[in-house]
């Protein structure tokens, strides 16, 4: 699965945002997360994906921004 | 100073019976045992793969959206449920959310074990990052964080953890600080969650835990019985709503008892081995808070985990502490049935004993088909016993560490 998929799956099932709401301009905070419900969503996608993204790079505040991140980090991690 | 009557106006349950009080009661007093062979969440190397358990049935669908419960351990969910239902009994709902005056006093042994048990795993089996909600979620006062966020409670939150007296502490200090004036309603009980395999195997390994009986596990659980070897684990949460006779008046709502009389003891003894003088010291600390005669209690819900050494020195101690009353004195443990629930202890013999007394109907000893001769008291063996006249009735709660609570009921 696309880490933008995960993602908008993860949102959805776990952290119950409305589905119609789900879109890659969505801004996290307004989706309802809070800094602790944004630490566990990229401990979720660390541990999809197998990757570590640390504090300092975690630096995004959009799900199209997440998604982008990961895209990299998996990228690296893939040669 | 004056003293202010306390009463039970809610209560709420997740055990190991299901979630609905009354019946709940019917299966205890009906000897029914929620107790069975569970196999442990992960082989730990020592004990056997499943052991005797008595596990809940959590349903908090309704209760808890799916994005809270990434925050919560097993034991807020458990005390949340529990909560909903004590505050929903009370009349105390509005719009989902409680009075905003209400205290939070619960008691709880181990918080969020599960979640230091998968941070560990994470740690060290996967070599990864530990997740920061370890903390929040493992913390003893989680629980009662939760209950408060919940339902918008914003007296005082507090949080007791006292190992198996946690819950018993915490009715006794929430009904003294209502009785004493400091608060007018508060939500208090217990909860506990820690049925999760790494947990369960220090319990074991600690030579505490009962053995599979061979008449059946569920018959595992043997209080006062001379083929007893130990404890049956349990989990679940149970809540009360206490309120000052006052609120209860102005509210117009009849209340499902009364709690008369708190004592502590401590045995400044040992750390897992009991010593009957500090109990005795709670029975009498209670009887005197309630400005009672030993003759005037009915019925002991006894803490008598069925371990060798626990259930004769509390029968020594009830011995002592009731001299000749102790002969004419019904003390059942319903440990048989649900287990042992560790900081949710004492809510739920506190709930059992609390309905005992509405009902008149004492609940049984299960399992108690081979009494042990040094226990020559009335342990009520395997037939509850339905009784003209039943107004006080005590509940014990001992603790590993020494620590002893009493808590005194009375039928209204």
């Amino acid at each position: 699965m696309k880490p933008y998929d995960f993602l908008a799956q993860l949102l959805v099932e776990t952290f119950d945002v409305p589905k119609d709401k789900i879109t890659p301009e969505a801004n996290l905070t307004d989706l309802g997360l809070d800094s602790l419900s944004i630490a566990e969503l990229v401990f979720d996608v660390e541990d999809e994906f197998d990757i570590e993204i640390s504090e300092e790079d975690a630096d995004f505040t959009t799900l199209g921004g997440a998604a982008e991140l990961v895209e990299k980090f998996v990228e690296a991690k893939d040669g | 100073m004056s003293r202010r009557r306390v009463f039970i106006t809610g209560l709420g349950m997740v055990t190991p019976h299901g979630s609905d009080p009354h019946h709940v009661f019917s299966r205890v007093y009906a000897g029914e045992s929620a107790v069975r062979d569970v196999e442990l969440d992960e082989p730990v190397s020592g004990v056997p793969d499943s052991v005797p358990l008595a596990p809940a049935h959590l349903d908090g669908k309704g209760i808890i959206s799916k994005a809270q419960r990434i925050f919560m351990a097993r034991a807020s969910e458990l005390a949340v449920v529990a909560a909903h239902g004590a505050l929903g009994t009370a009349g105390l709902l509005e719009d989902g959310l409680g009075p905003g005056e209400a205290g939070v006093y619960v008691g709880c042994g181990l918080g969020g074990s599960e979640a230091l048990q998968k941070a560990y795993r994470t740690h060290y089996l996967k070599g990864r990052r530990v997740r920061p909600t370890t903390v929040p979620l493992t913390m003893a006062n989680g629980p009662t964080s939760h209950i408060s966020m919940q339902y918008a409670l914003r007296g005082p939150t507090v949080s007791y953890s006292i190992a198996c007296a946690s819950s018993a502490v915490a009715l006794g200090e929430a009904f003294r600080a209502i009785r004493d004036g400091y608060q007018d309603v508060i939500v208090s009980g217990g909860t506990e969650a820690m049925l999760n395999g790494v947990t369960v195997s220090a319990w074991h390994l600690l030579g505490v835990l009962a053995r599979p009986h061979p008449e059946g596990v569920e018959t595992s659980s043997r209080p006062f019985d001379a083929q007893r070897t130990g404890i049956v684990l349990g989990e679940g949460a149970v809540m009360f709503v206490l309120e000052s006779e006052e609120r209860v008046q102005r509210r117009g709502v009849v209340p499902l008892g009364e709690i008369v009389g708190y004592g502590m003891g401590s045995d400044a003894h040992n750390l897992t081995d009991p010593h009957k003088d500090g109990q005795i010291q709670a029975f009498t600390a209670a009887l005197r808070d309630a400005r009672l005669d030993p003759e005037a209690i009915g019925y002991i819900n006894a803490h008598a985990t069925a371990t060798p050494i626990g259930d004769l020195v509390e029968i020594e101690a009830i011995k002592e502490a009731f001299g000749d009353h102790a002969e004419n004195l019904p003390i059942s443990s319903t440990k048989a049935v649900h287990g042992h629930l560790v900081g949710a202890a004492g809510a739920i013999e506190a709930a059992i004993t609390c309905m005992a007394l509405d009902k008149r109907m004492i609940p049984p000893t299960a399992h108690l088909t081979d009494p042990d001769p040094a226990l020559d008291l009335d342990c009520v063996p395997c037939i509850g016993r339905a009784v003209d006249d039943l107004e006080y009735g005590l509940s014990n709660s001992f603790a590993f560490g020494g620590t002893n609570a009493a808590l005194i009921f009375r039928r209204v």
